[in-house]
């Protein structure tokens, strides 16, 4: 089982279509975007939440613009980096660089996108074991190959070194 | 998150996802998944609607009790 199935004929693809033509014109072309699948499903054992240590894992560019630099938010080849914070951390603590959804719900509720307040609550009332540091990053990666080989090794090293038994994985 | 969702499988963490894009993330393949028909920006639900958001969380979470794969389970949640 694999990530991505065929990953290397994906990164050929892309960079022979999508990036060449972007590389080409300076323009995203969508319409030629090969789209990654997989035919194989991956297996794994369920967990029982109440006693399990839960990372949430959030793909709307939330960093804390006290200590943390911004995503690249308008860069068209994308950001591939993380941030991660505590998930106690308050809402008016954090910032959202992402141009790739309107962030007017977001500004309203940050529950729509980050339910810190809702994890919070349920690992007090005993539904979730612990909560560890929440892992961020800007979900616009238009590079597959790039989010295989930077995004998720980070991401799998701050999972391990967070002891999470679980991940709750929220796009944007 | 389809992709990341299935590397933490493979490496031994339980994950679970919701999407608004189910034909988009379907094709991924992540090992547990609930899809609903909201939106970019909000997707666990409306604004100030902590019902809803609820809702998706914990149908969400409770993917994580059974082994994957798991067929997607489709949320009858929207915007309206």
């Amino acid at each position: 089982m694999s990530i991505l199935e065929n990953s290397a004929q994906w990164k050929e693809d892309f960079t022979q279509g999508w990036l060449a033509h972007f590389q080409r014109t300076g323009k995203e072309s969508w319409d030629i975007y090969n789209r990654p699948r997989n035919q194989n499903p991956v297996s794994g054992s369920g967990r029982d939440l109440k006693t399990s240590r839960l990372i949430f894992i959030s793909s709307a560019g939330g960093y804390l613009p006290a200590s943390q630099q911004p995503f690249d938010a308008g860069n068209p080849l994308g950001d591939y980096s993380i941030r991660s914070f505590p998930a106690t951390t308050p809402f008016d603590q954090l910032a959202y660089s992402h141009e790739h959804y309107d962030h007017t719900a977001i500004d309203a509720d940050p529950q729509v996108l980050l339910p810190l307040e809702h994890l919070r609550r349920m690992v007090s009332e005993g539904d979730i074991g612990e909560l560890t540091n929440v892992v961020s990053f800007m979900g616009f990666q238009p590079d597959v190959s790039r989010l295989i080989e930077e995004t998720i090794p980070e991401i799998l090293n701050i999972t391990r070194d967070e002891g999470a038994q679980a991940a709750l994985l929220v796009p944007s | 998150m389809g992709l990341i969702g299935r590397a933490l499988e493979l490496n031994g963490i339980a994950t679970t996802l919701t999407s608004w894009s189910a034909g988009i993330t379907r094709r991924l393949l992540p090992p547990r998944a609930t899809f609903t028909r909201l939106g970019r920006g909000a997707t666990l639900g409306l604004p100030q609607d902590t019902a809803q958001q609820l809702r998706v969380l914990k149908a969400t979470l409770g993917l994580l009790a059974q082994d994957a794969p798991l067929e997607p389970v489709m949320l009858d949640e929207s915007i309206k």
